[in-house]
Protein backbone atom coordinates (compact mmCIF):
# COMPACT_ATOMS: atom_id res chain seq x y z
CA UNK A 1 0.00 0.00 0.00
CA UNK A 2 1.52 3.29 -1.05
CA UNK A 3 -0.86 6.10 -0.19
CA UNK A 4 -3.90 4.47 -1.76
CA UNK A 5 -6.02 4.78 1.39
CA UNK A 6 -5.60 8.54 1.83
CA UNK A 7 -6.53 8.88 -1.85
CA UNK A 8 -9.56 6.65 -1.51
CA UNK A 9 -10.60 8.62 1.58
CA UNK A 10 -10.40 11.81 -0.45
CA UNK A 11 -12.61 10.30 -3.16
CA UNK A 12 -15.20 8.92 -0.75
CA UNK A 13 -15.39 12.24 1.08
CA UNK A 14 -16.00 13.92 -2.27
CA UNK A 15 -18.98 11.61 -2.83
CA UNK A 16 -17.25 9.30 -5.31
CA UNK A 17 -17.83 5.64 -4.40
CA UNK A 18 -14.80 3.39 -4.59
CA UNK A 19 -13.79 -0.23 -4.49
CA UNK A 20 -10.25 -1.23 -3.60
CA UNK A 21 -8.64 -4.36 -5.05
CA UNK A 22 -5.52 -5.65 -3.36
CA UNK A 23 -3.88 -8.96 -2.61
CA UNK A 24 -5.67 -11.08 -0.03
CA UNK A 25 -2.79 -11.12 2.44
CA UNK A 26 -2.92 -7.33 2.68
CA UNK A 27 -6.31 -7.51 4.44
CA UNK A 28 -5.12 -6.47 7.90
CA UNK A 29 -2.98 -3.67 6.54
CA UNK A 30 -5.90 -2.35 4.52
CA UNK A 31 -8.14 -2.44 7.59
CA UNK A 32 -5.59 -0.56 9.70
CA UNK A 33 -4.83 2.05 7.08
CA UNK A 34 -8.51 2.51 6.29
CA UNK A 35 -9.24 3.14 9.96
CA UNK A 36 -6.51 5.72 10.43
CA UNK A 37 -7.75 7.44 7.29
CA UNK A 38 -11.25 7.70 8.70
CA UNK A 39 -13.11 5.02 6.74
CA UNK A 40 -13.07 1.79 8.69
CA UNK A 41 -15.55 0.19 6.28
CA UNK A 42 -13.77 0.65 2.99
CA UNK A 43 -14.94 -1.86 0.38
CA UNK A 44 -12.04 -4.17 -0.34
CA UNK A 45 -11.81 -7.06 -2.79
CA UNK A 46 -9.09 -9.70 -2.55
CA UNK A 47 -6.92 -10.47 -5.56
CA UNK A 48 -4.89 -13.63 -5.76
CA UNK A 49 -1.12 -13.95 -5.78
CA UNK A 50 -1.22 -17.21 -7.69
CA UNK A 51 -4.18 -17.37 -10.10
CA UNK A 52 -3.49 -16.32 -13.67
CA UNK A 53 -4.84 -12.86 -14.38
CA UNK A 54 -7.84 -13.78 -16.59
CA UNK A 55 -8.96 -16.50 -14.15
CA UNK A 56 -8.60 -14.15 -11.20
CA UNK A 57 -10.59 -11.50 -13.04
CA UNK A 58 -13.46 -14.01 -13.55
CA UNK A 59 -13.56 -14.24 -9.78
CA UNK A 60 -13.10 -10.53 -9.03
CA UNK A 61 -15.35 -8.79 -11.48
CA UNK A 62 -18.69 -9.64 -9.86
CA UNK A 63 -17.75 -8.53 -6.34
CA UNK A 64 -16.12 -5.38 -7.74
CA UNK A 65 -19.25 -4.26 -9.55
CA UNK A 66 -21.32 -5.27 -6.53
CA UNK A 67 -19.11 -3.01 -4.40
CA UNK A 68 -20.12 -0.06 -6.53
CA UNK A 69 -23.84 -0.87 -6.63
CA UNK A 70 -24.78 -2.49 -3.29
CA UNK A 71 -26.44 0.15 -1.06
CA UNK A 72 -24.58 1.16 2.08
CA UNK A 73 -25.31 -0.63 5.32
CA UNK A 74 -26.06 1.35 8.47
CA UNK A 75 -22.52 0.65 9.64
CA UNK A 76 -21.05 2.05 6.46
CA UNK A 77 -23.05 5.24 7.01
CA UNK A 78 -21.70 5.84 10.51
CA UNK A 79 -19.62 8.81 11.56
CA UNK A 80 -17.48 8.95 14.66
CA UNK A 81 -14.12 9.68 16.19
CA UNK A 82 -11.23 7.24 16.35
CA UNK A 83 -9.15 8.40 19.25
CA UNK A 84 -7.40 5.57 21.07
CA UNK A 85 -6.13 6.55 24.50
CA UNK A 86 -2.47 7.21 25.03
CA UNK A 87 -1.46 7.01 28.68
CA UNK A 88 2.06 8.30 29.37
CA UNK A 89 2.61 5.43 31.79
CA UNK A 90 1.84 2.08 30.21
CA UNK A 91 2.44 -0.16 33.24
CA UNK A 92 3.06 0.04 36.97
CA UNK A 93 4.55 -2.84 38.89
CA UNK A 94 7.72 -4.62 39.88
CA UNK A 95 10.59 -5.20 37.49
CA UNK A 96 9.65 -8.84 37.29
CA UNK A 97 6.04 -8.01 36.43
CA UNK A 98 7.19 -5.47 33.87
CA UNK A 99 9.40 -8.07 32.25
CA UNK A 100 6.28 -10.14 31.68
CA UNK A 101 4.32 -7.12 30.43
CA UNK A 102 6.91 -6.02 27.89
CA UNK A 103 7.43 -9.61 26.72
CA UNK A 104 3.81 -10.03 25.63
CA UNK A 105 3.14 -11.49 22.21
CA UNK A 106 0.16 -11.67 19.91
CA UNK A 107 -0.56 -14.52 17.53
CA UNK A 108 -0.39 -13.30 13.95
CA UNK A 109 -2.41 -15.51 11.62
CA UNK A 110 -1.30 -16.87 8.26
CA UNK A 111 0.69 -16.11 6.20
CA UNK A 112 2.79 -15.83 9.37
CA UNK A 113 1.03 -18.08 11.93
CA UNK A 114 3.30 -17.57 14.97
CA UNK A 115 3.58 -15.33 18.04
CA UNK A 116 5.02 -11.85 17.45
CA UNK A 117 6.15 -9.51 20.22
CA UNK A 118 3.93 -6.52 20.87
CA UNK A 119 6.54 -4.10 22.21
CA UNK A 120 9.89 -5.60 21.30
CA UNK A 121 11.90 -7.13 18.50
CA UNK A 122 11.40 -10.53 20.07
CA UNK A 123 14.07 -10.24 22.75
CA UNK A 124 13.77 -8.86 26.28
CA UNK A 125 14.40 -5.14 26.62
CA UNK A 126 15.90 -2.88 29.24
CA UNK A 127 12.78 -1.82 31.09
CA UNK A 128 11.84 1.85 30.56
CA UNK A 129 11.27 3.08 34.09
CA UNK A 130 10.42 6.74 34.48
CA UNK A 131 13.80 7.29 36.15
CA UNK A 132 15.77 5.65 33.36
CA UNK A 133 13.94 7.67 30.71
CA UNK A 134 14.60 10.87 32.65
CA UNK A 135 18.28 10.00 32.70
CA UNK A 136 18.22 9.21 28.98
CA UNK A 137 16.71 12.63 28.25
CA UNK A 138 19.89 14.26 29.56
CA UNK A 139 21.34 13.31 26.17
CA UNK A 140 19.37 16.03 24.37
CA UNK A 141 18.39 19.65 24.94
CA UNK A 142 14.99 19.00 23.38
CA UNK A 143 12.01 18.98 25.75
CA UNK A 144 10.46 15.62 26.60
CA UNK A 145 7.03 16.74 25.38
CA UNK A 146 8.33 18.16 22.12
CA UNK A 147 6.94 16.36 19.10
CA UNK A 148 9.47 14.75 16.77
CA UNK A 149 9.55 16.98 13.70
CA UNK A 150 11.70 17.36 10.63
CA UNK A 151 14.73 19.50 11.37
CA UNK A 152 15.14 20.62 7.76
CA UNK A 153 13.14 20.86 4.54
CA UNK A 154 13.51 17.62 2.62
CA UNK A 155 11.95 15.04 0.35
CA UNK A 156 10.67 11.83 1.84
CA UNK A 157 8.99 8.80 0.28
CA UNK A 158 8.30 9.10 -3.46
CA UNK A 159 9.49 12.67 -3.53
CA UNK A 160 6.91 13.97 -1.04
CA UNK A 161 8.06 17.35 0.24
CA UNK A 162 8.13 18.10 3.94
CA UNK A 163 9.12 21.31 5.69
CA UNK A 164 11.18 21.93 8.77
CA UNK A 165 8.82 21.66 11.72
CA UNK A 166 6.40 19.23 10.07
CA UNK A 167 5.49 16.26 12.22
CA UNK A 168 7.37 13.06 11.45
CA UNK A 169 4.81 10.33 10.71
CA UNK A 170 6.22 6.95 11.58
CA UNK A 171 5.70 4.10 9.15
CA UNK A 172 3.52 2.22 8.48
CA UNK A 173 0.64 3.59 10.60
CA UNK A 174 1.73 7.22 10.42
CA UNK A 175 1.77 7.62 14.17
CA UNK A 176 3.62 10.51 15.77
CA UNK A 177 5.94 10.67 18.77
CA UNK A 178 7.36 12.92 21.44
CA UNK A 179 11.04 13.16 22.27
CA UNK A 180 10.21 11.30 25.48
CA UNK A 181 8.85 8.34 23.53
CA UNK A 182 12.05 8.11 21.51
CA UNK A 183 14.02 8.29 24.77
CA UNK A 184 11.81 5.53 26.18
CA UNK A 185 12.69 3.34 23.22
CA UNK A 186 16.36 4.27 23.51
CA UNK A 187 16.25 2.90 27.06
CA UNK A 188 14.58 -0.28 25.83
CA UNK A 189 17.28 -0.71 23.17
CA UNK A 190 20.07 -0.38 25.71
CA UNK A 191 21.27 3.07 24.63
CA UNK A 192 23.16 5.52 26.79
CA UNK A 193 22.18 9.21 26.98
CA UNK A 194 24.99 10.20 24.62
CA UNK A 195 23.44 7.96 21.94
CA UNK A 196 20.09 9.76 22.09
CA UNK A 197 20.83 12.49 19.49
CA UNK A 198 21.70 9.75 17.00
CA UNK A 199 18.52 7.85 17.81
CA UNK A 200 16.46 11.03 17.45
CA UNK A 201 18.09 11.71 14.08
CA UNK A 202 17.24 8.16 13.01
CA UNK A 203 13.68 8.76 14.26
CA UNK A 204 13.47 11.72 11.88
CA UNK A 205 13.58 9.19 9.03
CA UNK A 206 10.17 7.87 10.13
CA UNK A 207 11.79 4.41 10.34
CA UNK A 208 10.29 2.85 7.20
CA UNK A 209 9.98 -0.92 7.20
CA UNK A 210 10.11 -1.74 3.50
CA UNK A 211 7.71 -3.53 1.23
CA UNK A 212 6.82 -7.12 0.47
CA UNK A 213 10.26 -7.85 -0.93
CA UNK A 214 13.74 -7.98 0.63
CA UNK A 215 14.34 -4.73 2.46
CA UNK A 216 17.42 -4.04 4.56
CA UNK A 217 17.01 -1.16 6.98
CA UNK A 218 20.23 0.18 8.39
CA UNK A 219 22.08 3.32 9.32
CA UNK A 220 25.62 4.62 9.31
CA UNK A 221 26.97 7.49 11.39
CA UNK A 222 29.45 10.05 10.03
CA UNK A 223 31.33 12.74 11.92
CA UNK A 224 33.29 13.30 15.11
CA UNK A 225 30.48 11.86 17.24
CA UNK A 226 31.61 8.41 16.11
CA UNK A 227 34.60 8.65 18.45
CA UNK A 228 32.79 10.70 21.09
CA UNK A 229 30.26 7.97 21.79
CA UNK A 230 32.57 5.05 21.13
CA UNK A 231 31.06 3.64 17.95
CA UNK A 232 32.90 0.93 16.09
CA UNK A 233 34.09 1.99 12.63
CA UNK A 234 36.84 -0.61 12.62
CA UNK A 235 37.04 -4.38 12.56
CA UNK A 236 33.69 -6.12 12.58
CA UNK A 237 31.66 -2.91 12.61
CA UNK A 238 28.74 -4.71 10.91
CA UNK A 239 28.84 -7.45 13.53
CA UNK A 240 28.19 -7.75 17.26
CA UNK A 241 30.02 -6.44 20.29
CA UNK A 242 29.98 -2.66 20.27
CA UNK A 243 27.36 -1.22 22.66
CA UNK A 244 26.72 1.97 20.66
CA UNK A 245 26.42 0.28 17.24
CA UNK A 246 24.21 -2.45 18.64
CA UNK A 247 21.93 -0.27 20.75
CA UNK A 248 21.38 2.41 18.10
CA UNK A 249 20.71 -0.25 15.48
CA UNK A 250 18.26 -1.94 17.77
CA UNK A 251 16.53 1.35 18.51
CA UNK A 252 15.56 1.61 14.82
CA UNK A 253 13.69 -1.67 14.98
CA UNK A 254 12.06 -0.90 18.32
CA UNK A 255 10.90 2.44 16.92
CA UNK A 256 9.43 0.64 13.91
CA UNK A 257 7.52 -1.68 16.25
CA UNK A 258 6.33 0.95 18.71
CA UNK A 259 6.23 4.28 16.92
CA UNK A 260 5.26 2.95 13.53
CA UNK A 261 3.04 0.10 14.65
CA UNK A 262 4.88 -2.27 12.33
CA UNK A 263 3.78 -5.86 12.78
CA UNK A 264 5.16 -8.68 10.63
CA UNK A 265 2.33 -10.42 8.83
CA UNK A 266 -0.06 -7.51 9.37
CA UNK A 267 1.50 -4.42 7.88
CA UNK A 268 5.14 -5.38 7.55
CA UNK A 269 4.99 -7.83 4.74
CA UNK A 270 8.56 -8.60 3.71
CA UNK A 271 8.05 -12.13 2.47
CA UNK A 272 11.13 -13.75 4.01
CA UNK A 273 12.32 -10.84 6.12
CA UNK A 274 15.93 -9.79 6.41
CA UNK A 275 18.51 -10.71 9.03
CA UNK A 276 19.65 -7.08 8.93
CA UNK A 277 16.35 -6.12 10.52
CA UNK A 278 16.19 -8.78 13.21
CA UNK A 279 18.20 -6.84 15.78
CA UNK A 280 18.90 -3.74 13.73
CA UNK A 281 22.09 -2.57 12.09
CA UNK A 282 23.99 0.63 12.72
CA UNK A 283 27.69 1.22 12.21
CA UNK A 284 30.07 4.09 11.71
CA UNK A 285 32.25 5.56 8.99
CA UNK A 286 36.01 5.56 9.54
CA UNK A 287 36.82 9.14 8.63
CA UNK A 288 40.52 8.55 9.38
CA UNK A 289 40.57 5.79 6.77
CA UNK A 290 39.54 8.05 3.89
CA UNK A 291 42.27 8.71 1.31
CA UNK A 292 43.33 12.35 0.88
CA UNK A 293 40.61 14.40 -0.79
CA UNK A 294 37.88 11.81 -0.36
CA UNK A 295 34.84 13.21 1.41
CA UNK A 296 33.12 11.54 4.30
CA UNK A 297 29.38 10.87 4.10
CA UNK A 298 28.68 14.07 6.03
CA UNK A 299 30.54 16.25 3.53
CA UNK A 300 29.15 14.36 0.54
CA UNK A 301 25.66 15.25 1.69
CA UNK A 302 26.04 18.90 2.52
CA UNK A 303 27.37 18.88 6.05
CA UNK A 304 30.77 20.03 7.23
CA UNK A 305 33.50 17.62 8.22
CA UNK A 306 33.03 18.58 11.85
CA UNK A 307 29.26 18.08 11.70
CA UNK A 308 27.53 14.85 12.56
CA UNK A 309 24.99 13.10 10.41
CA UNK A 310 23.37 9.70 10.11
CA UNK A 311 22.41 8.11 6.84
CA UNK A 312 19.34 5.91 7.17
CA UNK A 313 19.17 3.46 4.32
CA UNK A 314 16.39 1.34 2.96
CA UNK A 315 18.14 -0.92 0.47
CA UNK A 316 15.96 -3.43 -1.33
CA UNK A 317 17.54 -6.37 -3.05
CA UNK A 318 20.05 -7.79 -0.68
CA UNK A 319 23.71 -7.66 0.12
CA UNK A 320 26.68 -9.36 -1.41
CA UNK A 321 30.22 -9.73 -0.17
CA UNK A 322 33.32 -9.78 -2.33
CA UNK A 323 34.99 -12.24 0.01
CA UNK A 324 38.44 -12.45 -1.54
CA UNK A 325 40.32 -15.60 -0.55
CA UNK A 326 42.70 -15.14 2.37
CA UNK A 327 45.62 -13.33 0.87
CA UNK A 328 44.04 -13.30 -2.56
CA UNK A 329 43.55 -9.56 -2.67
CA UNK A 330 47.04 -8.95 -1.29
CA UNK A 331 48.54 -11.30 -3.87
CA UNK A 332 46.92 -9.17 -6.55
CA UNK A 333 48.14 -5.87 -5.20
CA UNK A 334 51.60 -6.86 -3.96
CA UNK A 335 52.85 -8.94 -6.85
CA UNK A 336 50.09 -9.57 -9.38
CA UNK A 337 49.60 -13.20 -8.44
CA UNK A 338 46.50 -15.34 -8.10
CA UNK A 339 43.12 -15.66 -9.73
CA UNK A 340 42.19 -12.01 -9.56
CA UNK A 341 45.39 -11.04 -11.33
CA UNK A 342 44.70 -13.66 -14.00
CA UNK A 343 41.18 -12.27 -14.49
CA UNK A 344 42.50 -8.73 -14.75
CA UNK A 345 45.38 -9.66 -17.03
CA UNK A 346 48.01 -8.23 -14.71
CA UNK A 347 49.81 -11.44 -13.79
CA UNK A 348 53.26 -10.73 -12.40
CA UNK A 349 52.72 -6.96 -12.29
CA UNK A 350 52.77 -5.32 -8.84
CA UNK A 351 49.79 -3.11 -7.97
CA UNK A 352 47.97 -0.98 -7.43
CA UNK A 353 45.30 -2.66 -9.50
CA UNK A 354 41.64 -1.73 -9.74
CA UNK A 355 39.73 -4.37 -7.79
CA UNK A 356 36.46 -2.91 -9.07
CA UNK A 357 37.28 -4.49 -12.42
CA UNK A 358 37.09 -7.85 -10.68
CA UNK A 359 33.61 -7.37 -9.26
CA UNK A 360 32.04 -5.19 -11.96
CA UNK A 361 29.82 -5.65 -13.86
CA UNK A 362 29.23 -9.07 -12.28
CA UNK A 363 27.42 -7.65 -9.26
CA UNK A 364 24.50 -6.77 -11.51
CA UNK A 365 24.39 -10.19 -13.19
CA UNK A 366 22.47 -12.16 -10.62
CA UNK A 367 20.84 -9.48 -8.50
CA UNK A 368 18.69 -6.60 -9.45
CA UNK A 369 19.88 -3.58 -11.32
CA UNK A 370 20.42 -0.24 -9.64
CA UNK A 371 23.05 1.63 -7.68
CA UNK A 372 25.13 -0.03 -4.99
CA UNK A 373 26.54 1.01 -1.65
CA UNK A 374 30.09 -0.33 -1.39
CA UNK A 375 31.39 -0.83 2.13
CA UNK A 376 35.15 -1.11 1.75
CA UNK A 377 38.17 -1.12 4.03
CA UNK A 378 40.68 1.76 4.07
CA UNK A 379 43.39 -0.17 2.18
CA UNK A 380 41.09 -0.80 -0.76
CA UNK A 381 40.07 2.87 -0.82
CA UNK A 382 43.76 3.78 -0.79
CA UNK A 383 44.40 1.50 -3.77
CA UNK A 384 41.67 3.25 -5.73
CA UNK A 385 43.23 6.57 -4.79
CA UNK A 386 46.61 5.37 -6.01
CA UNK A 387 44.98 4.21 -9.24
CA UNK A 388 44.06 7.83 -9.89
CA UNK A 389 40.65 8.16 -8.27
CA UNK A 390 41.28 11.35 -6.34
CA UNK A 391 37.63 11.74 -5.28
CA UNK A 392 34.73 9.44 -4.53
CA UNK A 393 32.87 11.08 -7.41
CA UNK A 394 35.53 9.79 -9.79
CA UNK A 395 34.89 6.26 -8.50
CA UNK A 396 31.11 6.71 -8.81
CA UNK A 397 31.58 7.77 -12.43
CA UNK A 398 33.71 4.69 -13.08
CA UNK A 399 31.18 2.35 -11.48
CA UNK A 400 28.35 3.94 -13.42
CA UNK A 401 30.15 3.55 -16.74
CA UNK A 402 30.94 -0.07 -15.94
CA UNK A 403 27.19 -0.56 -15.71
CA UNK A 404 26.46 0.53 -19.27
CA UNK A 405 24.69 -2.05 -21.43
CA UNK A 406 22.44 -1.97 -24.52
CA UNK A 407 18.77 -1.29 -23.99
CA UNK A 408 18.03 -4.69 -25.55
CA UNK A 409 19.70 -6.29 -22.51
CA UNK A 410 18.42 -3.75 -20.00
CA UNK A 411 14.84 -4.68 -20.93
CA UNK A 412 15.42 -8.17 -19.49
CA UNK A 413 16.16 -6.96 -15.98
CA UNK A 414 14.07 -7.32 -12.86
CA UNK A 415 12.69 -3.93 -11.85
CA UNK A 416 12.70 -2.16 -15.18
CA UNK A 417 8.96 -2.40 -15.84
CA UNK A 418 8.44 -0.54 -12.60
CA UNK A 419 11.20 2.03 -12.89
CA UNK A 420 10.35 2.87 -16.51
CA UNK A 421 6.60 2.99 -15.73
CA UNK A 422 5.99 0.16 -18.15
CA UNK A 423 8.30 1.87 -20.68
CA UNK A 424 5.79 4.71 -20.89
CA UNK A 425 8.11 7.07 -19.02
CA UNK A 426 11.22 9.09 -19.76
CA UNK A 427 14.72 7.65 -19.48
CA UNK A 428 16.22 9.88 -16.82
CA UNK A 429 19.72 9.23 -18.15
CA UNK A 430 19.11 10.47 -21.70
CA UNK A 431 16.02 12.58 -21.08
CA UNK A 432 14.22 10.81 -23.94
CA UNK A 433 11.07 8.64 -23.91
CA UNK A 434 11.96 4.98 -23.51
CA UNK A 435 9.85 4.02 -26.51
CA UNK A 436 11.94 6.23 -28.81
CA UNK A 437 15.26 4.68 -27.85
CA UNK A 438 16.88 2.08 -30.14
CA UNK A 439 17.96 -1.35 -28.96
CA UNK A 440 21.62 -0.37 -29.01
CA UNK A 441 21.08 2.69 -26.81
CA UNK A 442 23.36 2.33 -23.81
CA UNK A 443 21.80 2.44 -20.35
CA UNK A 444 23.67 2.18 -17.06
CA UNK A 445 22.35 -0.42 -14.66
CA UNK A 446 24.15 1.45 -11.86
CA UNK A 447 21.47 4.05 -11.22
CA UNK A 448 20.21 7.10 -13.04
CA UNK A 449 23.29 9.09 -12.07
CA UNK A 450 26.80 8.13 -10.90
CA UNK A 451 26.38 9.61 -7.44
CA UNK A 452 23.41 7.38 -6.67
CA UNK A 453 26.16 4.91 -5.81
CA UNK A 454 27.86 5.21 -2.46
CA UNK A 455 31.17 4.28 -0.85
CA UNK A 456 31.55 3.90 2.88
CA UNK A 457 35.05 3.40 4.24
CA UNK A 458 35.29 1.44 7.47
CA UNK A 459 36.39 -1.95 8.75
CA UNK A 460 39.83 -3.34 9.42
CA UNK A 461 42.93 -4.48 7.54
CA UNK A 462 41.63 -7.70 5.97
CA UNK A 463 40.53 -6.77 2.46
CA UNK A 464 36.80 -7.33 2.27
CA UNK A 465 34.12 -5.44 0.40
CA UNK A 466 30.36 -5.64 0.91
CA UNK A 467 27.86 -4.32 -1.60
CA UNK A 468 24.37 -3.40 -0.53
CA UNK A 469 21.77 -3.05 -3.26
CA UNK A 470 20.69 0.57 -3.40
CA UNK A 471 22.11 3.91 -2.47
CA UNK A 472 21.31 7.14 -0.71
CA UNK A 473 20.10 9.28 -3.56
CA UNK A 474 17.23 9.44 -5.97
CA UNK A 475 15.73 6.27 -7.33
CA UNK A 476 12.03 5.58 -7.42
CA UNK A 477 11.78 6.11 -3.68
CA UNK A 478 13.02 9.67 -4.14
CA UNK A 479 14.89 9.62 -0.87
CA UNK A 480 17.81 11.65 0.41
CA UNK A 481 17.99 10.04 3.80
CA UNK A 482 20.78 11.75 5.70
CA UNK A 483 19.84 13.53 8.91
CA UNK A 484 21.65 15.95 11.18
CA UNK A 485 22.58 14.52 14.55
CA UNK A 486 23.66 17.90 15.87
CA UNK A 487 20.10 19.21 15.42
CA UNK A 488 19.09 16.73 18.11
CA UNK A 489 21.85 17.46 20.61
CA UNK B 1 9.93 -3.52 51.17
CA UNK B 2 12.67 -5.40 49.34
CA UNK B 3 14.09 -4.25 46.02
CA UNK B 4 12.24 -7.14 44.41
CA UNK B 5 8.92 -5.79 45.62
CA UNK B 6 9.56 -2.19 44.67
CA UNK B 7 7.15 -0.90 42.05
CA UNK B 8 7.99 1.40 39.19
CA UNK B 9 6.18 3.39 36.53
CA UNK B 10 7.10 2.31 33.03
CA UNK B 11 6.70 4.81 30.22
CA UNK B 12 4.70 4.10 27.11
CA UNK B 13 6.79 3.57 23.97
CA UNK B 14 3.80 3.32 21.62
CA UNK B 15 3.39 6.06 19.00
CA UNK B 16 0.58 8.58 19.13
CA UNK B 17 -2.41 8.10 16.88
CA UNK B 18 -3.75 11.56 16.19
CA UNK B 19 -7.57 11.65 16.50
CA UNK B 20 -9.33 10.76 13.26
CA UNK B 21 -12.90 11.62 12.38
CA UNK B 22 -14.50 8.64 10.70
CA UNK B 23 -16.96 9.35 7.94
CA UNK B 24 -19.57 7.45 5.95
CA UNK B 25 -18.75 5.95 2.61
CA UNK B 26 -20.12 7.73 -0.44
CA UNK B 27 -23.55 6.56 -1.62
CA UNK B 28 -23.31 3.75 -4.16
CA UNK B 29 -24.44 3.95 -7.75
CA UNK B 30 -28.07 3.24 -8.65
CA UNK B 31 -27.02 1.80 -12.02
CA UNK B 32 -23.95 1.44 -14.20
CA UNK B 33 -25.20 2.49 -17.60
CA UNK B 34 -24.12 5.96 -18.61
CA UNK B 35 -21.81 6.37 -15.63
CA UNK B 36 -18.23 7.60 -15.82
CA UNK B 37 -16.17 5.05 -13.90
CA UNK B 38 -12.42 5.23 -13.54
CA UNK B 39 -10.26 2.14 -13.34
CA UNK B 40 -7.14 3.30 -11.57
CA UNK B 41 -4.29 0.86 -11.84
CA UNK B 42 -1.07 0.60 -9.92
CA UNK B 43 1.00 -2.50 -10.25
CA UNK B 44 0.68 -5.88 -11.78
CA UNK B 45 -0.42 -5.98 -15.42
CA UNK B 46 -1.09 -9.69 -15.12
CA UNK B 47 -4.34 -8.84 -13.37
CA UNK B 48 -5.07 -5.33 -14.51
CA UNK B 49 -4.84 -5.86 -18.28
CA UNK B 50 -7.52 -8.61 -18.41
CA UNK B 51 -9.56 -6.72 -15.84
CA UNK B 52 -9.70 -3.64 -18.04
CA UNK B 53 -10.71 -5.76 -21.04
CA UNK B 54 -13.47 -7.51 -19.13
CA UNK B 55 -14.90 -4.30 -17.72
CA UNK B 56 -15.13 -2.74 -21.15
CA UNK B 57 -16.50 -5.90 -22.71
CA UNK B 58 -19.04 -6.82 -20.03
CA UNK B 59 -20.25 -3.29 -19.32
CA UNK B 60 -20.13 -1.49 -22.67
CA UNK B 61 -22.58 1.20 -21.61
CA UNK B 62 -20.25 2.51 -18.95
CA UNK B 63 -17.95 5.36 -19.88
CA UNK B 64 -14.76 3.63 -18.72
CA UNK B 65 -11.81 5.88 -18.03
CA UNK B 66 -8.33 4.63 -17.14
CA UNK B 67 -5.52 5.90 -14.95
CA UNK B 68 -2.49 3.69 -15.26
CA UNK B 69 0.94 3.46 -13.71
CA UNK B 70 3.32 0.59 -13.24
CA UNK B 71 4.61 2.39 -10.18
CA UNK B 72 3.24 1.91 -6.69
CA UNK B 73 1.56 5.30 -6.30
CA UNK B 74 -1.68 5.90 -8.17
CA UNK B 75 -2.16 8.69 -10.68
CA UNK B 76 -4.88 10.72 -8.99
CA UNK B 77 -7.89 12.23 -10.67
CA UNK B 78 -7.51 15.92 -11.34
CA UNK B 79 -9.95 18.37 -9.79
CA UNK B 80 -11.69 18.61 -13.16
CA UNK B 81 -11.92 14.84 -13.51
CA UNK B 82 -13.35 14.52 -10.01
CA UNK B 83 -16.22 16.80 -11.00
CA UNK B 84 -17.54 14.28 -13.51
CA UNK B 85 -16.33 10.97 -12.00
CA UNK B 86 -19.13 8.71 -10.78
CA UNK B 87 -16.95 5.99 -9.24
CA UNK B 88 -13.40 4.69 -8.98
CA UNK B 89 -12.08 1.14 -8.92
CA UNK B 90 -8.61 1.26 -7.42
CA UNK B 91 -6.62 -1.80 -8.42
CA UNK B 92 -3.52 -1.99 -6.31
CA UNK B 93 -2.34 -5.57 -6.67
CA UNK B 94 1.12 -4.66 -5.54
Amino acid sequence: MWGQLPYIAELEKAGIPTVLIDLADQEEMVKQEALVNGMPNVRFIHASRTLAGPIDVDRLIGPTIDGLLRPLTDKEKETGLYNPGQPRVIFEGTLEEADVFFSQTRHVPKPLDAPISIYTDGLPVRLPTEERVKEMLKGTSHRPDEMVTYQSDRHIMFGEEVKKGDLVRFQPLKWTATVEKVATIAVMAGCKPEHLPVVLAVAESGVPTGTTVYANLWSVVSGPIVKEIGMNAGLGMLGPGNPANSAIGRAYQLMAVNLGGAIPGINRMSSIGSPVNRAGLCFAEDADGLPPGWKGLNEEHGYRKDENAVMVLWTEGGMDGAQFSPGGYRALQKSGHGGIARRLGVKGKPGPHNFLDFILPGIWAGGREGPRTFIIVHEMAQHLYEMGFKTKDAVYEYIWKKGLEPLSEYRKRSWVDLTTNGWLGIDRQSGKPWKELPDDHMVSVAGDAPNENCIIVCGSDEEVCVQMTGGPRGGILGLHPIYSIDAWR
Amino acid sequence: MTEKDRTYRFLNPVGIQLPVKTFPLAPRLDKLDGKEIWFSITGEPDITIPFEKRLKNDYPNVNWRIKKTYGPVQVPLSDEEMKTADAVIQGVCW
